[in-house]
């Protein structure tokens, strides 16, 4: 099997390098770890109701705690979603003795982009240039404005629903209509405004499509909110969805599924990758495919643990930073609110976003305390429902009735903060324990240092003081993490940098050392920011696959 | 097809059948192990939820989804007895007693439990169960509330009425209200 190129993984950005070499005229070979999954012929519980389910989508516990005792945690797995999950007895990794770290991972063709949060946020030169202003990390070698028109191409294909509000800080895109703020959210963004004029509470960003798309079989979104069922309305961008139908319109794609890349083959004669090892984990055989070049998207973790696999110290590794410098958002609930006065308010429909904050710290002025860098918060208001009942005492004819009724109106501040890329955050692998297939497990060892802590303090303490100026009750708040990998945002572990002595890909997220190998996934990310990381994952894909068609053409690579 | 005797065992035998139908692809390994507290959790479920305008818990089956969920420690309920407990909680004659009785004497347990008594603790789970298992039936779900599975659209902002009710459908009320 030769190809122009492999494509590792068909996760969200897999199916972005797929298309932009296939509609280059490239031939490509897309391999998936898992099974295969079929626009709207398999999403097998997308259409089921609760009592449909054998555990009322619940799910049943000790399944969950045998097999899924990772992915349970996970506020996207239920019983209906489970199906694009992994199974956690039969996908293990390690974790140091101070490490707690939640790995949330979907193989199966598709990857996270089926059970994606969708939140969908361009960068900017505060993230872009962070590691530059204080010294952590090692500098991004590209700007905004690198990436901007690749911003632009990504959000106008997959679809992108949301406000213009002219943010330095969380630059505007090609937006689809906004999805509506509800009453409260309408009401705390204008307290806000009032009081603190540089923050600014606007509707999460989503690749939920407000108008459809109809040339490529996609409707708008139905606010149902179930979308990590999977969506054969197509309203979100996923792979099948979008990225997927392009690819293989273009007649130059070949998948393979159910195909674990064990390792990429190298020619030290000519410094060129020749193609990748892989088991067929249904025949349980060793196969190798051969390409004139490489796109590792197999997500942040597992690029990482290919090119450590590959070759004794690491493939590509010249610098010795391959598996530092891992990152995840700290996360916590940093707001839990009563908002009173709108008794008499309700909603149709389940909005698939809630809201954001946008960082506003540390921008022009240094005003962070005790971190350098930002925060942000997701969150939204919302009307309780029958579970309010697992707080209230009482039984009977009464304790029925009030459960009939909308309850009262909350919101919740989620914060997010920046996570400072540390060399002591790193993925290597144990030297002793293997998984299924013989392959060395993953070890990662991570800790949140003090600037997140510092962080989630100050989000803490400034979620409460919003939601009191709005006229909300603050229950609860928290101001400690959640175990790493919480966010779903794990990234780095394969730096991009000027220095190939300190990172291990160029500006085209190509490998320093060897020129016909890319790694377009999070394992790039140099920096984290405190916004969502998917889109810009993307746009740095389609732009690296653009240059990389140019590179050979040229005859570089 | 059996032979039927009377159309009263034909009618059981095809409803049996369209239950069988309905829960056999998936739940055919879900079926809770045969229990002497069958009685007892089907009448505690109608206690917390009687029938009003519409069917109470025990009615629909909650008793029986809540041992089944016992017996997969839903909620943390693994590695205790919720159900000897509950049986010890109300006593042995609790289900001979008269309805005003047994209904003051579940909600006293209720009100101790609420109250932070370590004693009534694991009531609380079984109360969780009651109410999943009520309102995420067809019954509980889109009967006593509103189910609409492909709402179609927002509105951000609606009247609500005192006699609207509310929707079991709402997944981010469901998970965070």
């Amino acid at each position: 099997m030769d190809f122009d190129a492999i494509v590792v993984g068909s996760g969200i950005t897999g199916g972005w390098a797929a298309k932009e070499l296939t509609e280059a005229g490239l031939k490509v070979l897309m391999i998936e770890r898992g099974r295969e999954i079929r626009h709207q012929q398999d999403y097998t519980t997308e259409m089921k109701m609760p009592w449909d389910m054998p555990f009322r989508g619940h799910g049943d516990s000790d399944l969950f705690d045998r097999d899924y005792a990772v992915q349970r945690l996970n506020r996207h797995f239920t019983e209906f979603t489970q199906p694009h999950f992994v199974n956690d007895a039969q996908n293990p990794y390690q974790t140091g003795p101070d490490t707690r770290f939640t790995w949330f991972r979907s193989y199966q063709l598709g990857g996270r982009s089926l059970t994606w949060g969708r939140q969908t946020y361009r960068w900017s030169d505060y993230d872009f240039a962070a590691n530059a202003r204080d010294g952590q990390g090692t500098d991004w070698p590209i700007r905004y404005a690198d990436i901007a028109p690749w911003y632009d191409k990504v959000e106008s294909f997959i679809g992108v629903s949301g406000a213009k509000e002219g943010l330095k800080q969380l630059p505007d895109g090609q937006f689809q209509p906004p999805m509506a703020l509800n009453v409260v959210e309408t009401h705390v963004r204008a307290e806000i405004a009032k009081r603190w004029p540089e923050r600014c509470l606007t509707v999460g960003r989503t690749a939920n499509m407000t108008e459809g798309k109809p040339e490529e079989g996609r409707a708008p979104c139905q606010n149902r909110s179930i979308c990590a069922r999977g969506c054969s309305y197509g309203a979100y961008f996923s792979t099948q969805s979008s990225t997927l139908p392009a690819a293989m319109k273009t007649g130059n794609l070949t998948v393979i599924t159910d195909a674990v890349v064990e390792a990429l083959d190298y020619d030290p004669a000519t410094r060129r990758v020749t193609g990748v090892r892989y088991i067929d984990t249904k025949t349980r055989t060793r196969k190798t495919a051969r390409a004139r070049m490489v796109f590792l998207n197999a997500g942040s973790f597992n690029s990482v643990h290919i090119l450590l696999n590959s070759a004794p110290g690491g493939l590509a590794n010249s610098s010795g930073v391959l598996g530092t410098h891992i990152m995840d958002h700290a996360t916590t609930l940093s707001a839990a609110a009563l908002m009173p006065g709108f008794e008499h308010h309700t909603t149709f429909g389940n909005r698939p976003t809630g809201i954001v904050i946008p960082r506003y710290c540390n921008m022009d002025q240094m005003d962070g305390i005790g971190h350098a860098r930002g925060f942000s918060f997701q969150g939204g208001a919302l009307q309780s429902t029958w579970t309010q009942g697992n707080r209230m005492a009482g039984i009977g004819a009464e304790y029925k009735e009030k459960l009939r009724h909308p309850g009262p109106w909350r919101m919740v501040l989620v914060g997010f903060s920046d996570c400072v890329p540390r060399a002591t955050n790193r993925l290597t692998l144990d030297p002793v324990k293997t998984d299924a297939h013989g392959l060395p497990q993953l070890r990662v060892d991570f800790a949140f240092g003090k600037e997140e802590h510092a962080a989630l303090a100050q989000a803490k303490a400034e979620a409460a003081e919003m939601l009191i100026a709005a006229g909300g009750k603050v229950l609860m708040g928290f101001d400690q993490p959640g175990p790493a990998g919480t966010a779903i945002h794990e990234m780095g572990g394969a730096r991009m940098g000027h220095d190939p002595k300190t990172s291990v890909l160029n500006k085209w997220s190509q490998s320093h050392d060897i020129a016909n190998l890319f790694v377009t996934d999070g394992a790039q990310m140099s920096s984290s920011a405190c916004q969502n990381p998917s889109l810009t994952y993307m746009a740095l894909t389609a732009r690296a696959a653009h240059a990389a068609v140019g590179m050979l053409r040229e005859g570089r690579i | 097809m059996p032979k039927m005797k009377s159309t009263m065992e034909r009618r059981e035998f095809l409803a049996g059948m369209a239950l069988l139908m309905a829960v056999a692809p998936m739940a055919a390994h879900a079926k809770p192990a045969p229990s002497p507290y069958q009685p007892l959790l089907r009448e505690v479920a109608q206690l917390v939820i009687p029938r009003s305008a519409t069917p109470g818990a025990g009615e629909v089956g909650v008793g029986a989804f809540v041992l089944l969920a016992l017996d997969h420690g839903l909620e943390g309920t693994r590695g205790f007895d919720h159900a000897a407990w509950l049986k010890t909680a109300l006593g042995t004659g609790f289900l001979t007693q008269p309805l005003a009785r047994r209904r003051s004497a579940l909600a006293a347990l209720d009100a101790r439990a609420f109250a932070g008594d370590a004693a009534a603790k694991p009531w609380l789970a079984i109360k969780r169960l009651i109410l999943l298992g009520y309102y995420t039936s067809e019954t509980g779900g889109s009967k006593e509330l509103q189910y609409v599975h492909v709402p179609g659209r927002y509105d951000p902002d609606l009247p609500l009425k005192p006699t609207d009710r509310a929707f079991s459908s709402d997944w981010t009320a469901v998970d965070f209200g």
